[in-house]
């Protein structure tokens, strides 16, 4: 739980700064944790540096998925990934800020698991992935009307969550 | 030839010949017998649509996929998740730290005690709770007790998926041998919400010890039984040898993890590579196998058993004295044997019950290695009692979205032990 890092995430970090710089808009160290949070119109350009640069080598993504913040309005929602490197051991998160109505470059590209990841989060949140080769609900129907991980999205009830009879059959 | 009795032994391989002598197949030849093993096809033939699932046995609960077939080979697929969705990341936010527990508990059912171990870890994590070396031994030993059952019921299933009636029933009765463990231990069978923020819920029980001995050494003679029968059985040779392969490269790609990225040769385990609970302070060895098919993830599974036996009985022979749960009367419950006689422990049990532990504001995200594969856990905290987000990164998630990338040009039959081999369970899937 120290805040001390592993030799080889100094190294990948130095490196992300060398290519990066003032681009990272911030970087924290907590509970061991590294974050690096980058502007959404650098999140392809990042994350691909990130798995290509032999000091960096995150070649599998652990994790993506979406946040919702309402208490930040200019921007209220995030997109959070976690990134592991089997070469080096290290792992480091990267997120990045989204206004309402944003979207992201999609990552399958450079990680085909992010597939399922990206359609959760657009099925949760509304956030677009342009690019994506199947945008489509994943865990709920395809007659659900709503974003349901947003904090406005009542936890009981039936806004949203009602099944549209007139599609029977159609989908 | 090696026998079943000198199969388990790491020094030997087959036919006695020491591991470090047996040449290992690189990526390359891997990515070579893959494709010999798959057809080529014309793509203007006529392709028939089929939906496997979500209420096909070899499924393994709701799983579907919509095959295109050209006769029996499978030219693409395309995995259909969610009937089981339950909304629990959206159920944690509405709930204390305390009541999360249970949930997680519903996300593997097959390995419940796993999930919690999960949560719990990221949880003090966040919150910076110390969990006392009995409460880690005791985890450490729940957690073993998990990967035993959970292994024990894939075998089982997956064997059956291949056609044998029998093998599965012999299977369930010894698995019952560690639920009688667990309902001993936690007083459920499946679903025990057993671990606590700070430790486990209960003490080991009288007898546990002996009970848990006599089963330990039992299940390693049963798990020479089970090679007897599978290992050299020429319709599971034939069924699993070449079948499936998924090499290195292709499990981080699609985020596979666990036994099917060891049996590609990746000697990854977060037990002893990102060590929690009290995993540095047993000795065992990491299960790996080279080959990347359904029958080196067989193996693989079962070496880890012997390992698991080999853990819990450690764990049973060092359990240090102490308390089993954190004496952290700001973030875990108070025992409750003490709530009725204890008046500090009533109020802890008050102030926990009703407000929730008080958690600072921060992120956290923790990884441990679950029977399945690597399960994350990230939490976002505003300060409080209640999570502002929880994520659950299941494996079983990301093994039902690498279906396509594991059965593409192979065939329909062959789908089935491959669905198998990669131990998806739809609970963990659909969260």
């Amino acid at each position: 739980m120290s805040d001390s890092l592993s030799p080889s995430l100094e190294k990948a970090l130095a490196r992300l700064n060398k290519r990066f710089g003032a681009r990272l808009l911030e970087q924290t160290v907590l509970y061991g944790d590294v974050t690096c949070v980058v502007a959404p119109e650098d999140w392809m350009r990042v994350l691909s540096f990130c798995k290509s640069a032999p000091q960096l080598a995150f070649d599998q993504l652990d994790s993506l998925f979406g946040d919702h913040l309402p208490e930040r309005p200019e921007a209220p929602f995030e997109v959070v990934t976690h990134l592991v490197s089997h070469k080096h051991g290290h792992r480091m998160r990267v997120k990045t800020s989204l206004a309402e109505g944003g979207s992201l470059p999609t990552v399958t590209g450079l990680w085909p698991s992010a597939g399922f990841d990206e359609r959760e989060t657009w099925e949760m949140f509304g956030i677009v992935f342009e690019g994506h080769p199947d945008l489509r609900r994943l865990l709920t129907t395809e007659d659900f009307e709503g974003f349901p991980l947003r904090k406005d999205f009542p936890l009981q009830g039936t806004i949203g969550g009602r099944i549209r009879t007139d599609l029977r059959g159609k989908v | 030839m090696a026998t079943a009795h000198d199969t388990h032994d790491a020094a030997s391989g087959p036919g006695g010949v020491p591991v470090h002598m047996i040449a290992h197949p690189t990526p390359e030849e891997l990515r070579a017998r893959k494709a010999a093993g798959r057809i080529r096809l014309e793509r203007n033939a006529e392709l028939m649509s089929l939906s496997m699932g979500p209420q096909h046995p070899s499924m393994h609960g709701v799983y579907r996929a919509e095959l295109e077939l050209d006769g029996e080979v499978i030219v693409s697929a395309r995995p259909e998740i969610g009937n089981l969705h339950r909304g629990v990341e959206k159920l944690c936010e509405h709930r204390t730290y305390h009541q999360i527990i249970p949930l997680t508990d519903r996300l593997d059912y097959i390995s419940s005690f796993a999930m919690n171990h999960g949560f719990c870890e990221a949880a003090e994590k966040l919150m910076g709770v110390e969990v006392p070396a009995r409460g880690r031994y005791i985890r450490t030993l729940a957690h073993e007790l998990c990967r035993l059952s959970n292994h024990i019921l894939w075998l089982g299933t997956s064997i059956m998926d291949l056609g044998t009636q029998t093998f599965f029933t012999i299977c369930f009765r010894d698995r019952e041998y560690v639920l009688d463990l667990f309902e001993m231990l936690t007083g459920a069978r499946l679903t025990h919400s057993f671990g606590r923020i700070g430790g486990v819920a209960k003490d080991l029980p009288d007898g546990f010890d002996h009970r848990c001995r006599k089963v330990i050494d039992f299940l390693p003679k049963r798990l020479a039984e089970y090679e007897r029968i599978i290992k050299q059985n020429r319709i599971f040779i034939k069924r699993a040898k070449n079948i499936g392969i998924f090499t290195s490269d292709d499990c981080y790609a699609w985020r596979v993890t666990g036994p099917t990225l060891r049996a590609a040769g990746v000697a990854r385990d977060l037990r002893k590579d990102e060590p929690y609970a009290a995993y540095p302070e047993v000795e065992f060895d990491v299960a790996v196998e080279y080959n990347a098919d359904v029958y080196d993830r067989f193996l693989v599974r079962m070496r880890e058993m012997r390992e698991s036996c080999k853990i819990i009985r450690q764990c049973l022979d060092n359990l240090p004295d102490g308390p089993f749960l954190a004496p952290d009367a700001g973030h875990s419950l108070a025992l409750k044997k003490n709530v009725l006689h204890d008046s500090a422990a009533m109020i802890q049990n008050f102030y926990q019950v009703f407000q929730g532990p008080q958690v600072p504001k921060g992120e956290v995200y923790r990884c441990i290695e679950v029977p399945k594969g690597e399960m994350g856990v990230y939490i976002r905290s505003e300060g409080g009692a209640k999570p502002a987000r929880v994520r659950f990164t299941t494996p079983s998630f990301y093994h039902g979205q690498a279906v396509p990338a594991l059965v593409e040009g192979e065939m329909v039959a062959d789908m089935i032990a491959i669905f198998a081999s990669v131990d998806v369970v739809l609970g963990d899937c659909d969260k």
